[in-house]
């Protein structure tokens, strides 16, 4: 053992004597793993998730793992509002719409699947098989919602999007599956919808694109957050779509929505602050998993809870929620739905039913890797061929 | 490796040294065929030689071939030596002569000698001073044993004909990076793959939490897999005996990683050339990233 560690350093000294005459690219621009710092966060952050994911995938956590820790992929929202080809300049680049690429051939799909998420415990109506021709609507996805994507395995790279003649980019780069919460929303015409979590305004972009919506309410804790929302609404949609009639912009902590207004939208989007995995493991910068932030992290599954109550009640009978994240983590996914339904009988008296999201999933199954069999959600899982995710969602149907 | 060598006896090595002795002596198809090659394997030599006529190199390639003989090749394994490295035509007598005698030196008995020479003729082209520098850098920066570094020679030899930064830089990432020590490094014949083959299949496996770099008392949480358990073997076996993943992933992640270096090194040459690095804006913790920045942010390995 000694002689080892008298090697290290007698070989660490030379490293520095020998540098120069390393060409540039092998040259030694780090101290070696042996000398690093002990525990950046990032570190941390995957410490803890080879703690519980290795736990909650089982032999799926490598491969999720592996993609994680690579670069990931991205689709390119098409802004319907840019005046240019933008669709089709993405197509001669070898992309694809993964949102129409399947139509055709989900229709018959899903009618077998009746897959029914019950979970006796939560002792909440959890129908989700309703009949056919019901599932058949909530599958009319809106037709004018795109994203391109890279084939399969293929890791081109989209270039940043270009300013119209009008100032409008052209696409918004964003991870293929935060469409999916969208989608799952199902906004139909007229709909009044609110976005409790929306800075940076990735999914609002992609509810815009449906023209469907009477009026729309964005709302996000963080002030320096709403404006940079602000600046995203401005670089894709025109001024007319934005007008105060039909978009409201707030920056109310969510948990304290009620006290607002409650039982008023027909959608609601809950796309609550999470541990971001992909984020924590690559950024040490302000990191969730940076000692300074324990106690905010631990936190989360309550703050998430508060939100996605929140949500629920300011849906209106009837109405829908999604709740969504992008972490694997079930104590802020599945548990926090459980919890959710279950208080919010309890102590306010709102019955909700899950909504299955299997249609969904079984229709971009060639796009996204899905976590098999979730009892409660659906979930995104990284692939390295398919590096998407992760995406949770789960959608929520008041009925009362 | 080498089985098909045989070694002539001395007897005959004896009766075919006066040729090579006579002073400007031709090299005919006449005495080709007196050193024991076949018809065709003369006119094979013949017409390799003439291509380097001119030169005043006949008188070389006689001295060469009656030098190879000098170890006990026989006329198949020499005709082969030739074919793999026609150069050998070209070296002076008494430089070969050293070059041997140095490597004779450097630990390669009877017969390692000359499978050496037939499994890497260059290894003749090569100066005496630039093969004792690479014993020189492997004894001393890498630290390893004279028998290691004869090993190593053996096994590998073009290591010789390398750039020692770049294998100081491939030791030091497997004696760094990945905890492993120099008697391991020989047995997996680490010098014959090129680094980004060593770090491509070391960071898949890291990546996938197979693999952990030991800390300096050199313990791992979990227990790694032998360098050579996944080096020597072939992609399929690698894939499915030791990472445990498709070959789609690993094709993707191939092709990341190329991408991932060759970043880097525009990344690195970038801050050598102007020092006023263009720092990356960063985003605060959003899962998405609306440009180019997101594409960026990797992993430091
Ligand atoms: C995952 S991000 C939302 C991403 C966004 N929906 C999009 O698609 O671009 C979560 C957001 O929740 C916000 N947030 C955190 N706590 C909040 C609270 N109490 N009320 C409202 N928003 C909150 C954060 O500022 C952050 O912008």
């Amino acid at each position: 053992m000694m002689a080892i560690l008298v090697d290290t350093r007698l070989l660490l000294r030379r490293v520095k004597d020998f540098r120069s005459l390393m060409p540039r690219r092998n040259r030694v621009k780090e101290k070696w793993a042996a000398t690093r710092p002990k525990n950046p966060p990032t570190r941390l952050a995957l410490q803890h998730f080879d703690a519980t994911y290795s736990v909650q995938l089982g032999n799926l956590w490598p491969s999720v793992r592996v993609a994680l820790l690579s670069e990931r992929k991205y689709g390119a929202l098409v802004n319907n509002f840019s005046y240019e080809a933008v669709l089709a300049n993405l197509q001669a680049q070898g992309c694809r719409d993964f949102i129409s690429d399947t139509h055709t051939e989900t229709q018959s799909c899903f009618e077998q699947d009746k897959a029914v998420e019950a979970d006796k415990e939560l002792g909440v109506s959890m129908k989700t098989s309703v009949n056919n021709s019901q599932q058949h609507s909530a599958l009319q996805l809106s037709p004018s919602i795109k994203c391109v994507v890279f084939p399969r395995g293929d890791i081109t790279r989209f270039k940043p999007a270009r300013p119209d003649m009008h100032g409008l980019l052209g696409y918004y780069l964003m991870d293929a599956a935060s469409v999916l919460p969208c989608l799952a929303l199902d906004v139909q015409e007229g709909h009044s919808v609110l976005d409790l979590c929306a800075a940076p305004g990735g999914k609002t972009l992609v509810l815009l694109q449906t023209q469907a919506i009477r009026f729309l309410c964005l709302n996000d804790v963080s002030v320096s957050r709403t404006l940079r929302l602000k600046r995203v609404l401005n670089s894709y949609v025109p001024k007319q779509f934005l007008s105060d009639e039909m978009l409201r912009i707030t920056s109310f902590d969510g948990t304290k929505w009620a006290e607002v207004e409650s039982n008023t939208f027909d959608r609601v989007i809950v796309d609550v602050p999470c541990t971001t995995d992909r984020h924590s493991l690559m950024e040490d910068d302000n990191n969730i998993f940076s000692k300074s932030r324990t106690a905010e992290r631990r936190r989360l599954p309550q703050l998430q809870l508060e939100l996605l109550l929140a949500g629920i009640k300011a849906a209106c009978p009837g109405g829908e929620i999604v709740y969504s994240t992008c972490t694997l983590s079930q104590i802020q996914n599945l548990s926090v739905v459980e919890q959710a339904v279950y208080l919010a009988r309890e102590n306010h008296g709102i019955h909700l039913e899950v909504v299955s999201l299997r249609p969904l999933t079984h229709m971009f199954r060639k796009t996204f890797h899905f976590t098999p069999d979730l009892q409660l959600g659906e979930m995104v899982v990284p692939h390295l061929a398919a590096n998407f995710g992760p995406i949770y969602m789960c959608k929520l149907k008041r009925l009362t | 490796m080498q089985n098909n060598i045989t070694l002539q006896s001395a007897k005959e090595n004896h009766e075919l040294r006066p040729l090579a002795q006579k002073p400007d002596s031709e090299l005919s198809l006449r005495s080709l065929l007196d050193m024991g090659f076949t018809d065709t394997q003369a006119e094979q030599i013949c017409e390799s030689v003439s291509k380097f006529r001119g030169g005043g190199f006949t008188k070389h390639a006689l001295s060469s071939l009656t030098t190879l003989f000098g170890l006990g090749l026989n006329p198949t394994s020499v005709l082969k030596v030739l074919q793999k490295c026609p150069e050998l035509y070209t070296v002076k007598e008494s430089q070969l002569q050293q070059r041997i005698g140095n490597l004779r030196k450097v630990g390669f008995v009877e017969g390692s000698l000359q499978r050496l020479v037939v499994y890497y003729p260059q290894i003749l082209t090569v100066p005496v001073k630039t093969i004792k520098n690479v014993v020189l850098f492997l004894r001393e920066k890498c630290l390893f044993t004279v028998q290691q570094v004869t090993d190593i020679l053996r096994d590998s030899p073009a290591i010789v004909q390398e750039d020692l930064g770049q294998v100081e830089y491939k030791f030091q990432y497997v004696y760094f990076r990945m905890g492993v020590k120099q008697a391991e490094m020989v047995k997996s014949r680490l010098f014959r793959f090129k680094l980004d083959e060593v770090r491509c299949r070391h960071c898949f496996l890291e990546r996938r939490g197979l693999y952990e770099t030991p800390d300096k008392k050199g313990q791992t949480f979990i227990i790694n897999p032998k360098l050579d358990s996944f080096l020597k073997v072939a992609q399929d076996t690698f894939l499915t005996e030791v990472a445990k993943a498709s070959a789609e992933e690993y094709s993707v992640f191939q092709r990341l990683m190329a991408r991932e270096w060759q970043e880097e090194d525009r990344h690195h040459s970038r801050i050598e050339a102007d020092s006023d690095d263009e720092e990356v804006e960063e985003d605060e913790d959003d899962e998405e990233t609306s440009g180019k920045s997101g594409y960026r942010k990797q992993r430091k390995t």
